[in-house]
């Protein structure tokens, strides 16, 4: 692929304006709050899209692409089974809490929820997955341009990098999301195009299921049993494993995305934020997943296009890339690959602005130098945005003995996400949850999630301890390592709370449901109040799953 | 504060004339894959969203 003239004005224009937003914002920040936080003052469009678009990093579109023409619609239970349910779960029960404790972060939320050695190991842990995602993000990124265009992997990782090291240590959190949403249209835009060029080219979605097996055009049809399905799952694995466990650790205690809600402008606008982003996240699979089932679809047609090789296999990480250059002229072909690096930004920018208000409210700030004034930790919250980028940048390099970005991505949120949702679903549920039993329960689930990898073997993956159990893919292998931490920090957390005392219930107010006071919103229309809208929600993913059976 | 909507509806404009007149320019510059002059047809379709959230913009701004 080579790019013209045009291409580069494009991309040129579009640096300018991601630096022009963040040096607008920069007059805006003069506490730690404002950097870190975004003031709680942006409106709730905004912190919607941003929701969506923190998530919606390069190596979602290149992996998703990917696995369309690897496993065909399956792909979209991602979308479908995982981050939308748990979207309104976030939304409608679990924001009241976050919100209305005041906690700045997830982290700070299970410091007053539990105690200080629950946080410290949410933090910890939370910190280092930020920094590991964000680096494997700008490897993917990196890898693509080289391959692609040639350019040099060093070149494009430190000049991408430095893009958004000026923008977010310029405007902060704001910066950060408001480049987000610029980002998101600049996605949608760039990539629907191709995704109807594509599926129009081969022979719309009915000529694509002719050409394709019929497994790759529906999404539940072949979920009985794990050997009728190319990603060798089976319905429980799926829904137990991906959707319950692993999105729900995701979207709902990831504070990553929850960041971005907890900026919004009041409680009511935070709870709208997971269900107003649901509504495009449901639709992303359109963009992402369809252009690369209907590339396999192309390749088994005359039309010239064969699905890119590398040793004697198909590499499926470079089909959206190739089907770009088929499909767009210089100009258009501009517009994709801008929005590939927008993609790559927003992806990144989400990950440094996380790490940098745990990193500096959580660690910096509890363990190094407490009470210092907040002039302080804004400057401690700047130097970290540095210190963050150049880690990613250090990981990035590390990323590259790894493969597949999106099995080594599930299994690091195995390791770390998935006992967390069991942590805060007792710790916001259940009044008689302790420190003690949330800590034990954290370790002891982090432990299950390592003790099955080291002992399951998947496509030559884990088994480090002894090889009991083989699993027809690394992708089901994940799916068991987190339905297997969850329950055990579940019963551990139980197990060890109801034999260690409970905290006073005045200390729990706006902590736990049942002491805390939910406002009720009579007077506002209904499209304002979070309810209907998750049911207007959720009956629209009911009808999509149907569609696509 | 900074209503994103006008840095966002300026680019897409910009973007949106850029394209058009890449397609106008070269119309008979075509993809390998396809028949359709896609910089023109996107180009207009980036122009009416810029518009669009330009627009917005002004109805939100005359509103304060």
């Amino acid at each position: 692929m080579t790019l013209a003239p045009v291409d580069y004005v494009i991309l040129a224009i579009y640096f300018g304006f991601v630096l022009g937003i963040g040096w607008r914002l920069r007059k805006r920040v003069s506490t730690s709050g404002d950097f870190l936080l975004s003031g709680r003052s942006v409106p709730v469009w905004i912190t919607s899209l941003a929701f969506l678009a923190a998530n919606l990093g390069a190596q979602e579109l290149i992996g998703m692409s990917a696995s369309g023409a690897k496993y065909g619609i399956m792909t979209a239970h991602f979308y479908w089974v995982g981050a939308v349910p748990a979207m309104l779960f976030v939304g409608v029960f679990m924001m009241p809490f976050y919100y209305g404790s005041r906690a700045r972060s997830v982290p700070e939320y299970l410091k007053l929820r539990f105690d200080e050695k629950t946080r410290a190991f949410n933090a910890f842990t939370f910190a280092t997955m930020t920094v590991f995602s964000s680096g494997i993000s700008m490897y993917a990124l990196g890898l693509l341009l080289q391959l692609v265009l040639g350019w040099s992997f060093t070149a494009s990782v430190l000049c991408s990098a430095a893009i958004v090291l000026a923008y977010t240590f310029l405007g902060g959190l704001t910066s950060a999301i408001y480049n987000e949403v610029l980002q998101f249209f600049l996605i949608v835009l760039g990539f629907s195009p191709l995704a109807a060029l594509a599926v129009t080219k081969a022979g719309g979605w009915d000529g694509m299921a002719a050409r394709i097996p019929a497994v790759m055009t529906h999404s539940w049809k072949y979920l009985g049993s794990a050997s009728e399905n190319p990603m060798g799952v089976e319905v429980f694995g799926l829904v137990a494993g991906l959707g319950f466990v692993l999105s729900f650790g995701y979207w709902c205690t990831d504070f990553l995305v929850v960041q971005r809600a907890m900026a919004a402008d009041s409680m009511s606008a935070a709870r709208r934020t997971p269900l107003l982003a649901a509504l495009p996240k449901m639709m992303i699979p359109f963009i992402v997943i369809v252009p690369g089932i209907a590339g396999l679809a192309l390749s088994r047609m005359a039309t010239g296009y064969h699905l890119p090789m590398k040793n004697g296999g198909p590499d499926y990480d470079q089909v959206l890339t190739t089907l770009m250059a088929q499909f767009y002229p210089a100009g258009m072909l501009g517009v994709g690959l801008t929005g590939l690096m927008a993609s790559f930004m927003s992806g990144m920018a989400g990950n440094v602005t996380a790490f940098n208000t745990v990193w500096t409210y959580d660690i910096y700030q509890s363990y190094i130098r407490p009470g210092a004034p907040d002039q302080h930790y804004l400057k401690v919250g700047r130097v970290t945005t540095i210190v963050g980028v150049a880690l990613s940048i250090c990981t990035a390099y590390l990323a590259q003995h790894y493969n597949n970005i999106m099995d080594l991505l599930q299994l690091v949120f195995g390791f770390v996400n998935a006992p967390l949702f069991a942590t805060f679903l007792l710790g916001m549920f259940w009044k008689r949850s302790t420190g003690h039993g949330a800590f034990t329960g954290l370790l002891g689930g982090t432990i299950a999630a390592a003790l099955t990898h080291g002992l399951t073997v998947a496509e030559g993956k884990g088994g480090w301890l002894a090889e009991l159990h083989h699993f027809p893919s690394t992708m089901a292998q994940n799916f068991w390592i987190a339905i297997f931490a969850w329950s055990t920090c579940f019963l551990a957390t139980i197990a060890v709370s109801l034999a260690t005392r409970p905290r006073a219930e005045g200390e729990l107010s706006g902590l736990v449901y049942g002491l805390t006071k939910i406002p009720h919103q009579e007077g506002v229309p209904w499209y304002q109040r979070p309810g209907p809208l998750a049911v207007l929600v959720g009956g629209l993913l009911v009808l999509l799953n149907v569609w696509f059976f | 504060m900074l209503d994103l909507r006008v840095p966002s509806g300026w680019f897409f404009t910009l973007l949106g004339i850029i394209l058009m007149a890449c397609g106008l320019l070269q119309p008979q510059l075509r993809a390998a894959l396809t028949d359709l002059n896609v910089n023109l047809y996107c180009g207009i379709l980036m122009l009416l969203f810029g518009v669009f959230l330009l627009a917005l913009a002004r109805r939100g701004a005359r509103r304060e």
